[in-house]
């Protein structure tokens, strides 16, 4: 009873707070705790010629920055590990969000706004990207699920596809008659149209160009001058092609909200081995020339 | 008789399993095509409702051929027309079905007509990015790599092999842009960073600052540094004092952050000690280098404040000399450089207080005070000599006292050029010109006489007192051997009254010709050689600020005797230095460098309009050169 108990209570956790809200915004008030702190320093040091990395303060928060995208980095090690308690994947996907939007403060400090073409600002600017497109992320988690659910009502992504494919049988079945012309305007929808297409008409919903809805138009066009019993089976694929049109829209829809929900994460996550790689040349090139 | 065909329609089934439907056609003719009634239907769009027909050709033999005009592919080509041979077991393909000919069983043609497996069907990772676009950890791990090569492994690795590159691999490593004086070698890291992980040692810096350098060594190394693009000549650099001696004054950093700093410093062998703890580089402004922008010389961060180590210099080095000085307002008084006595081999020079009324034995006897006064004889010669001479009224600090030009000190009391307008050396007069006794050396004195007298004793000689500038010439005829003239006019000369007496302490018991002895002449050039005290500074010669005196700091006018130390105690320098406006006009500063710099404590810190270029070198076909000012 009591396992029962607990696993449901866990469930429900999970299930109703939101890694932003976890243990009443325990890391936020963390970060903002270390970013004040941070900050008070910056404020209070007697750095000479000027604040900087080189500065004790600096070497300080650098140390403390460093660890930081270290850990946050080993996130993507951690999410594949499934435990519970303290120690929550959620947990971490919490301190996550606030320490490394922690770390803006803690590196622009760091560098004392010393920015130039070198190897130091680059890591800088690869660690506002990664950031940046973590920000995106934390954005698409909170907002695009619910979106998600909604287009998708109650048919599975499955559901789509096969629905598609359907269609395609049944328009290729009703076009068995047509002659060679119109059964090649026919073919653009079967064999052309490309359900998903690349990252930006993914990302932008950008399917004017769509093979089904070229074929569409042009069995359309050879329907007003088609005679009558043609014009009758051209009619049916039409309705075909129409539907087929509305469950790619849909299935489209679906992948265009999953496009932004997983977007950020192909800036996020190589971005981040680009600023680990930045971080180990800003810190050895520091200490090779120093 | 033609050969039948036998169609052999071959279905596969989803869960694997084939129907096979089998059909005869006697005629030998088989239409091929997506209409329903065709011989051999196949409902694929890409294939015309009636588009080819088979033919039976001979034995084992069919021709297809196609009626549309639209091909179809016989073994991956496309053709119009095709003969196949049964034997052969060929394969034509319409769409998406294969039609395989081979012998039948029954002395017919076997035609197998099958469709090929469709492509897979979408599967829902297609909703995935993932799907579209190429893994992001190739990507991640291709970026990573990346940077790492170019920006770590190529400058690690390639420093030296890009050195003629215009772009040199370990310049993205630089933190910031380099001084103006420094610029020329911001595509030369190694000119100072000479070994990875260890902190910029003095012995890079000193490579083109050491002081001690031959005048050529010097002058190759302006040119040397010239090529290579540097603005200015360098400075050069002494030790404040020896390095061991520095560490052993240095007091332990005063706050919690200083002694972490200097414990982290000596864990990660980046010393505290070096020259470039004190002098920053790559600290330039921030953003994009603007040329008009860069310091002129590295950004200087005082490590420890003079007083720092010198407020409690004894404890830590027992072995100074010098006295423990907190700061200016406990600033010791002077210890001027005193000349105990000038006889012996060497002067006997000494430390003394001013507070211990030192009195300076130069071997010399003068008044101040006589010289100075503006009515008495001394002040009548110097009208009779004349402005054109110089003079022309009272004598002042400077008819001695010549100053140096840019120096801000005097050039050393010479007899010949500041004593002896009126202290004439002439003893005789031959020929309308005048004969001068040599200075310095008594024994050549007595040989000028002999030459011009004749030699001998010179008993019996009589002297004749003269005053200073009274050069009467012997009217006797000087040319008669007479050697007791030469004497004579020896003893004259060393005895009261004579030219040598006025200034010289003059006794008969030495073992100079005739036993004369001059007592031995120090003339101090500088008493206080770790001070900077610069006479020419417009404060210090009173410009614009009531015009000072010498007198007003030196007592000349009130001493009668060459022993007395004319210097003024530190407190007269803290009439002005140390005090506020409010307090008096003519204040001034109270920092310990503005007479002592830390490079070279005898000598003031430069500052002010020197910080602009000083002109050294300026050829005719480039740019001035010159060394960074302060």
């Amino acid at each position: 009873m009591a396992r029962s108990a607990t696993v449901s209570q866990r469930r429900r956790s999970s299930t109703h707070e939101s890694f932003l809200r976890h243990k009443g915004f325990l890391f936020l008030k963390v970060a903002v705790f270390v970013c004040v702190a941070a900050v008070a320093a910056y404020f209070f040091q007697h750095a000479r010629p000027r604040p900087g990395g080189g500065t004790p303060l600096g070497y300080f928060l650098g140390t403390v920055g460093a660890g930081l995208i270290v850990w946050l980095a080993l996130l993507g090690v951690r999410k594949r590990a499934v435990s519970s308690g303290h120690y929550s994947l959620k947990a971490w996907v919490s301190a996550h969000v606030y320490l490394g939007l922690s770390l803006i403060v803690i590196a622009t400090l760091h560098t004392g706004f010393q920015f130039g073409w070198n190897v130091h600002t680059l890591a800088y600017g690869l660690m506002l990207l990664v950031i940046a497109s973590g920000a995106i992320g934390v954005w698409a988690y909170v907002a695009l699920p619910a979106r998600l659910s909604e287009n998708r009502g109650e048919t599975t992504r499955k559901q789509m596809l096969a629905q598609i494919q359907s269609l395609d049988e049944l328009i290729h079945e009703a076009a068995q008659g047509f002659p060679r012309d119109t059964a090649a305007i026919v073919r653009i929808s079967l064999e052309q149209t490309d359900i998903g297409g690349g990252f930006w008409r993914r990302l932008f919903e950008d399917y004017r160009d769509c093979a089904n809805l070229r074929a569409l138009r042009e069995i359309e066009a050879a329907q007003r001058t088609a005679g009558a019993h043609e014009a009758k089976a051209l009619g049916e694929v039409a309705v075909l092609m129409r539907r087929k049109g509305d469950a790619l829209g849909l299935a489209r829809r679906q992948m265009h909200i999953t496009a932004l929900l997983e977007a950020w994460l192909f800036v996020h996550v190589p971005a981040t081995f680009a600023l680990l790689a930045a971080l180990t040349v800003h810190i050895v090139s520091v200490f090779a020339y120093w | 008789m033609t050969q039948a065909i036998t169609l052999r329609l071959i279905t596969r089934q989803a869960g694997g399993g084939e129907i096979v439907r089998t059909r005869r056609i006697d005629s030998g003719e088989a239409m091929i095509g997506r209409a329903q009634g065709c011989d051999i239907y196949l409902p694929d769009l890409s294939v015309d409702p009636q588009h080819a027909l088979m033919r039976v050709a001979g034995r084992n033999r069919v021709t297809i051929e196609s009626l549309t005009g639209v091909a179809f592919q016989v073994d991956g080509k496309q053709t119009l027309r095709a003969d196949l041979d049964a034997g052969r077991g060929q394969m034509a393909s319409f769409g998406a079905f294969d039609l395989s000919v081979s012998e039948g069983a029954e002395d017919d043609i076997a035609v197998a007509v099958t469709r090929r497996e469709e492509e897979h069907a979408p599967s829902p990772s297609l909703f995935s990015l993932k799907a579209s676009l190429f893994g992001r950890r190739r990507m991640a791990w291709a970026l990573g790599l990346t940077i790492l090569a170019l920006c770590l492994i190529v400058p690690l690795a390639g420093a030296s092999l890009f050195r003629h590159l215009h772009i040199h691999p370990d310049q993205q490593w630089s933190t910031g842009p380099l001084s103006k004086a420094h610029a020329f070698l911001e595509k030369d890291c190694q000119s100072c960073h000479q070994a990875k992980f260890v902190a910029v040692r003095d012995q890079a810096c000193l490579a083109c600052h050491q002081a001690g350098r031959t005048p050529a060594q010097t002058l190759a190394l302006n040119a040397d540094l010239g090529r290579r693009g540097s603005p200015f000549i360098p400075r050069l650099i002494s030790d404040h004092a020896g390095h061991d001696r520095l560490l052993k004054a240095m007091p332990p950093p005063p706050t919690l952050g200083g002694k972490v700093k200097g414990l982290f410093g000596k864990a990660f062998n980046h010393p505290n000690d070096r020259c470039a703890s004190c002098h920053l580089e790559h600290t330039g402004p921030k953003g994009p280098v603007i040329e008009a922008d860069r310091p002129i010389k590295p950004t200087l961060v005082v490590a420890t404040t003079c007083g720092g180590c010198h407020g409690q210099l004894k404890s830590r080095l027992p072995s100074t000399g010098l006295i423990d000085t907190p700061d200016w307002k406990r600033h010791p008084d002077f210890r001027p450089l005193v000349t105990v006595s000038a006889e012996g081999p060497a002067p006997r020079i000494e430390r003394i207080a001013l507070t211990a009324d030192p009195q300076e034995h130069s071997g010399l006897v003068f008044s101040h005070r006589q010289h100075l006064d503006p009515t008495g004889g001394v002040a009548r010669m110097g009208v009779g000599l004349g402005a054109a001479r110089g003079y022309g009224g009272a004598l002042t600090c400077i008819s001695c006292h010549r100053p140096t030009p840019g120096a801000g000190g005097f050039k050393p009391i010479e007899m010949e050029r500041d004593c002896a307008a009126c202290h004439a050396l002439g003893f005789a007069s031959a020929g309308g010109e005048i004969k001068l006794l040599p200075h310095g050396d008594a024994g050549k004195v007595m040989a000028t006489l002999q030459a011009f007298y004749g030699g001998g004793s010179g008993a019996g000689a009589e002297p004749q007192r003269r005053l200073p500038g009274d050069f009467r010439p012997q009217s006797a005829a000087p040319r008669a051997a007479n050697p007791a003239m030469a004497s004579g006019a020896f003893r004259q000369a060393f005895s009261p009254g004579g030219t040598c007496y006025g200034c010289h302490r003059i006794s008969w018991d030495g073992d100079g010709p005739m036993g004369v002895k001059v007592a031995k002449v120090h003339l101090a050039s500088r008493f206080l050689p770790r001070g900077a005290f610069d006479h020419s500074v417009p404060a210090h010669k009173g410009d614009g600020l009531g015009a000072f005196n010498c007198v007003d700091c030196h007592k000349a006018k009130t001493s009668e005797h060459a022993e007395d130390l004319l210097l003024p105690g530190v407190a007269k320098c803290a009439t002005c230095h140390g005090k506020t406006e409010h307090q008096t006009p003519a204040a001034a500063s109270g920092q310990c460098a503005d007479c002592h710099s830390y490079h070279k404590p005898g000598k003031a810190t430069p500052t002010g309009q020197s910080r602009t270029f000083e002109a050294i070198f300026a050829p005719a076909d480039g740019p001035a050169r010159g060394i960074p000012g302060g």
